[in-house]
């Protein structure tokens, strides 16, 4: 199998590399989610994975942050290098990884707290006490997410008054506020009516002139709508990667091309 | 057929249902005759001067005043080891210990330390609080007995309390890049705090109402040297072993009439922290949604 990067890169020195993962892997208990996966995910782009559900897009997606250091029996080799640093290298602090690489869940899971505060909860956690500040990051971040205008009068009500589609905003203006470069997203839209899932995606679009933003979806058409890069996975490997409007038009492998087309999945 | 079947499951339903009410009904009657049987006969002995009086071993006129005292000193004492030390464990249990022998033989020894009877507790602490440490009757020796005759239970409720949260919080918290004490000191505690208060208040319940453990660890008599002492290592008896030992053993020549006047004090305190703990839930739960 022909991964992302033995191909000779492409577009000269226009795209720099944000993270690089090397072979990795990723056992729950027994169960070999991830099988040696290798993949260039591009500075200030979206890259979106597809694939079947139970494909391991997720689980790659949460060793990108080293979420499943959380979970008791999961296992991960290779390496995932953010800006060369291999995040999994023994002296890094993964609180550290988390504060560079945010991420945004599947469904909205705000705070029991105002809007205020959730937003503000991450830039306190990195120190940040004056209240002047705090208020600047909240009104910042707010704003950055779409979501300003329609809370700046009702800061101190409770997040979960939102509507579903404001809670995800606001959840990815808490991801904002600590100010990361790479921002997971995780199926954001896919407990949301449509209307609210435009607004996610118009919001991913105008977020990759700042961020790296990596995106799983089951939906290929949103992939095919917000992202520059598309990974496939099937069964725990990267069947193929590369440019969107490549993997949609001219897929390489067989298996793409039946995905893509509807034939299984 | 279809006829008699129909009128078959109407009927079964029908039976269940007066099932259902009439076993409601004697509840609510069984309640209702309980607390009215206590107030008629012990409304006569309820004045200021009862409620706030020393008791008297013999004479007629003795009051309870340090017997409510003691009660709820050694509530608070009770629930400063109690609460700290479930929520603790509980902590640990729910946010830490890996599924295995620890934690199994951890969730063992409460659940073994639950079925202890309270008699058998208060036996345990006169043994090591009064004869192994010289403690006499003591305060101290009754808030330890009664820290290990709840602590199971505080650590139930505090688990249960903690697991109600959703891990989808706890795991926002950590991909913004908190620590696990930080989760749980912002995230997790606060979601916890309402069905947490009701817990300590309802345990403050039993705490007040307690007697047996109390017997021979706090004593039956009350401090001599001030009858509103705060001395952890004197005498303490509490209202409900003062209800107890003035029936049981009691010489006054009005014992029935301290007998149920204290009866109704307890069950008056009892009903007013169980209304406290929902009243004090409520409120969390609203504040806590952020409403």
């Amino acid at each position: 199998m022909k991964t992302f990067l033995e191909q000779p890169p492409r577009n000269g020195d226009e795209t720099v590399v944000k993270v690089a993962i090397e072979d990795l892997n990723v056992y729950y208990g027994a169960t070999h989610a991830i099988k040696s996966a290798t993949l260039r995910i591009p500075r200030q782009r979206v890259t979106s994975f597809i694939g079947p559900s139970g494909c391991g897009k997720s689980t790659f997606l949460r060793a990108l942050n080293r979420m499943h250091d959380l979970v008791p029996g999961t296992r991960v080799t290779g390496r995932v290098l953010l800006d060369q640093t291999d995040i999994y290298a023994r002296d890094i602090d993964p609180v550290d990884i988390r504060h560079r690489v945010g991420m945004v869940f599947q469904r909205p899971n705000p705070f029991p707290k105002s809007i205020y505060e959730n937003v503000i909860y991450g830039a306190k956690l990195q120190g940040v006490h004056r209240r002047s500040d705090l208020e600047r990051i909240a009104e910042t971040s707010l704003r950055q997410a779409a979501l300003w205008e329609e809370v700046k009068d009702r800061l101190q009500q409770s997040a979960l008054d939102l509507s579903g589609g404001q809670q995800q905003r606001l959840c990815i203006a808490r991801v904002l506020a600590v100010a990361p470069d790479v921002i997971l997203m995780d199926e954001p839209a896919s407990a949301l009516d449509p209307i609210a899932t435009s607004k996610i995606e118009d919001l991913i679009s105008a977020l990759k002139a700042q961020y790296t933003v990596v995106i799983v979806t089951h939906s290929m058409q949103q992939a095919a709508r917000i992202s520059d890069e598309t990974a496939f996975f099937h069964l725990g490997e990267i069947v193929e990667s590369g440019h969107t409007t490549e993997i949609f038009t001219r897929p390489k492998q067989k298996k793409t091309e039946d995905y893509i087309t509807g034939r299984f999945g | 057929m279809e006829y008699f079947l129909r009128r078959r499951r109407q009927w079964g339903n029908l039976v269940a249902l007066a099932c259902f009410w009439m076993s409601a009904i004697l509840v609510m009657v069984l309640i209702v005759a309980l607390l009215g049987w206590l107030v008629w006969s012990g409304a006569s002995a309820l004045s200021w001067s009862f409620l706030t009086s020393v008791p008297n071993e013999t004479g007629a006129g003795g009051g309870i005043g340090p017997e409510i005292f003691n009660s709820f000193y050694l509530l608070f004492l009770t629930l400063f080891f109690t609460v700290p030390l479930a929520l603790a464990v509980a902590l640990y249990l729910e946010e830490y210990a890996q599924p295995g022998i620890v934690a199994s033989a951890i969730q063992l020894a409460a659940e073994a330390l639950a079925t202890v009877p309270s008699i058998v507790m208060g036996l345990f602490g006169l043994l090591v609080f009064v004869f192994v440490l010289r403690w006499r009757f003591s305060a101290l020796g009754g808030a330890l007995t009664l820290t290990l005759l709840n602590l199971p239970t505080m650590m139930r409720m505090t688990q249960q309390a903690l697991h109600a949260v959703p891990g989808s919080l706890r795991e926002a918290s950590l991909a913004l890049g908190a620590t696990k004490w930080r989760t749980i000191i912002h995230v997790v505690i606060p979601g916890a705090i309402a069905p947490l208060t009701t817990g300590i208040v309802l345990i403050a319940g039993r705490i007040f109402g307690e007697t047996a453990a109390l017997i021979y660890t706090a004593g039956v008599s009350v401090s001599n040297a001030n009858p509103y002492d705060f001395g952890l290592f004197h005498p303490a008896e509490t209202l409900s072993v003062h209800l107890w030992y003035t029936h049981a053993e009691g010489v006054a020549v009005d014992a029935q009439r301290i007998g149920s006047g204290s009866a109704v004090v307890l069950v008056a305190m009892v009903v007013i922290f169980n209304v406290l703990a929902r009243l004090i839930g409520n409120f969390f739960r609203r504040r806590t949604s952020g409403r």
